[in-house]
């Protein structure tokens, strides 16, 4: 496969503490384990203590990333089913709802926005949630650690 | 039994000589132990749990050293301080006493304002003096806390200020009893508008019993007055307690709630148990002291468990066994949730602790950014409505215990990060700066601002 990953994405992967062969890994092994709204696919994979995501597009065999994302938080339960969304799960085929998820992180657990498919009891969180307010609940948690 | 588990340098209580002394584990505790050929032995118990105070030595940052040092070579430690070489921890915090009057006439006072025999109030040239030190010799981000005597009694306290800011010291803040900002909002708002960063506010209870006990008047009603004044003006307080076994160990837990009442003004409760130094009623026995470690136990008591002794961690930047630092938010409740823990383990990089620390003193108010994009989310137990609280709900509840003449130890002094500015271009840790003999004579405070 043709990597092609846009220089902001890849400072973006970087920033973010990963490498670009992790998101490479959770692509090459999603098989049907992701999720397609048409054009593009979000696949998961845990890795070590992280779950990382990546979004991407297919073109034959080159293979576009839009994003490479992650957060140390556990996926627990769905708590919330909410509507349709554009996304199907390749796995089952059926529709991804909006949703919340319980996410834990040191002993603490609380919800956050989500893409879910309650069938298989499958969570995704999408970018600006992993990136943003989990980050920084991380953060926060770690900041002795660090 | 006891065991001998370190040996550092000390001063005798008597003539202020520098003698050997040695830390011992017995029944489970740590004494310090010294003896004067002339004036006898001392020994003295300055931790509860020595599995515990073995333990936090692994806490303890790789120091950095100050970027430069007044004092070339010393002969005799503590003496001959300044910094100099020995030294292994460079400046987080800058203290600099620009009076010793004081409005108040407390039993209790470090610096023994009101009652010293000599008047120290500098002019501004003075002053810029001892920021010129601060400029020469730390390396920003560079934080000074104006102290005293009492700094407000200064009318030209906001010139001060700018002066400092001009000057290129990043945090200001103000170490006062809050007897005047709690009556003169405008100059309160003039000491804002110059730069003060924050206060660090003498509180030490919500009960006036406490206050005649600690400073001879009834002054919570000030403090609350001080308080909703900040809240008004936009500028954030830290309570600063001193607290005694007799008079307030037991209110700590209340101390802590109503701090919560008030947050986001205020940010942070510091406990600093009494050391005898400067201006105290009686010659202390171990009873009479408050250790780290009993604190942080009175607090998971009274608090019950909200905030654990558990939760409480070394900064690291100083000597491990002279902080405790919490960081917990504020849930609407007024619960707390703790974000730090011993459970945690040290630190995985002791390298660059002084610098966060240096850095986080003064942008712990900023710390957390706004990094909320995307829908907005009405469930009140979601993580993003955890971060967004947490952005202005904090506190941080702390604690240091000063070292005075029976407890002092080379070990912690040449740890220290927190210097007092000398008006002859020096830096001496705070705990030494203030230490008085038995009989009131100081080590550097009269030698310094009696001229």
């Amino acid at each position: 496969m043709e990597y092609i990953i846009a220089d902001e994405v890849l400072a973006n992967i970087e920033k973010r503490g990963l490498k670009v062969d992790d998101v490479k890994s959770v692509i090459e092994g999603a098989g049907d384990d992701r999720i397609y709204n048409g054009s593009v696919f979000i696949a998961k994979k845990e890795i070590g203590d992280l779950t990382v995501y990546a979004r991407y597009a297919v073109d034959g065999d080159k293979v576009t990333v839009e994003a490479g994302y992650c957060h140390k938080m556990k996926i627990l339960d769905i708590v919330l089913v909410g509507e349709d969304s554009e996304w199907k799960y390749c796995k089952n085929g059926e529709v991804v709802k909006t949703g919340h998820t319980n996410l834990t992180y040191l002993g603490a657990t609380r919800s956050g926005p989500s893409l879910v498919e309650p069938k298989s009891g499958q969570s995704w969180i999408e970018e600006y949630l992993a990136a943003g307010a989990l980050t920084t609940a991380e953060g926060l948690f770690q900041q002795k650690r660090a | 039994m006891s065991e001998k588990i370190g040996e550092t340098d000390a001063l005798c209580p008597e003539c202020l000589k520098t003698i050997h002394a040695e830390k011992i584990a017995e029944g489970g505790d740590v004494y310090i132990v010294k003896t004067c050929p002339e004036h006898g032995t001392w020994k003295v118990k300055i931790w509860s749990g020595a599995d515990d105070y073995r333990r936090l030595y692994d806490f303890a940052a790789v120091p950095k050293t100050p970027a430069r040092f007044a004092v070339e070579k010393v002969v005799d430690c503590p003496h001959d301080c300044g910094l100099c070489d020995r030294h292994l921890q460079h400046t987080c915090l800058n203290v600099v006493e620009v009076t010793n009057r004081c409005n108040l006439n407390c039993p209790i006072c470090f610096a023994t304002a009101n009652g010293c025999g000599y008047d120290y109030h500098p002019d501004m040239e003075t002053i810029r003096g001892m920021f010129q030190t601060v400029v020469d010799y730390v390396k920003s981000p560079r934080c000074v806390q104006l102290s005293g005597g009492e700094p407000t009694v200064r009318d030209d306290l906001p010139e001060i200020v700018r002066m400092a800011k001009d000057m290129g010291i990043e945090h200001i803040e103000i170490n006062t009893n809050a007897l005047r900002i709690a009556k003169d909002v405008d100059y309160l708002r003039a000491l804002k508008d110059a730069g003060v960063d924050d206060f660090y506010l003498q509180f030490d209870g919500t009960d006036d019993e406490i206050y005649m006990k600690t400073r001879g008047r009834p002054l919570f009603a000030i403090k609350e007055q001080a308080i909703a004044n900040c809240a008004e003006v936009g500028i954030g307080i830290t309570l600063v307690v001193t607290v005694s076994p007799d008079i307030n160990l037991h209110h700590v837990g209340e101390i802590i709630r109503y701090a919560a009442t008030k947050v986001p003004t205020v940010k942070g409760v510091h406990f600093q148990p009494i050391s005898y130094f400067g201006r105290y009623p009686i010659e202390p026995e171990d009873e009479n002291r408050v250790l780290l470690p009993d604190l942080a136990k009175a607090i998971e008591e009274q608090t019950k468990g909200m905030l654990k002794a558990d939760n409480f961690v070394p900064t690291s930047c100083s000597n491990v066994h002279c902080d405790l630092k919490s960081l917990s938010i504020v849930l609407p409740d007024g619960s707390l949730f703790p974000l730090t823990t011993m459970a945690l383990g040290p630190p995985c990089s002791t390298e660059n602790v002084a610098d966060k620390t240096r850095s986080e003193v003064s942008s712990l108010w900023k710390y957390i950014e706004d990094t909320m994009d995307g829908p907005a989310e009405s469930d009140d137990n979601s993580w993003r409505t955890f971060v967004n609280r947490a952005k202005t709900h904090y506190l941080t509840v702390s604690a240091m215990a000063f070292q005075d003449v029976w407890t002092g130890e080379v070990e912690r002094w040449e740890r220290c990060c927190i210097h007092v500015v000398t008006l002859d271009g020096k830096l001496i840790p705070f705990c030494l700066f203030n230490t008085t003999a038995r009989d009131g004579t100081t080590l550097y405070r009269r030698q310094t601002f009696c001229r």
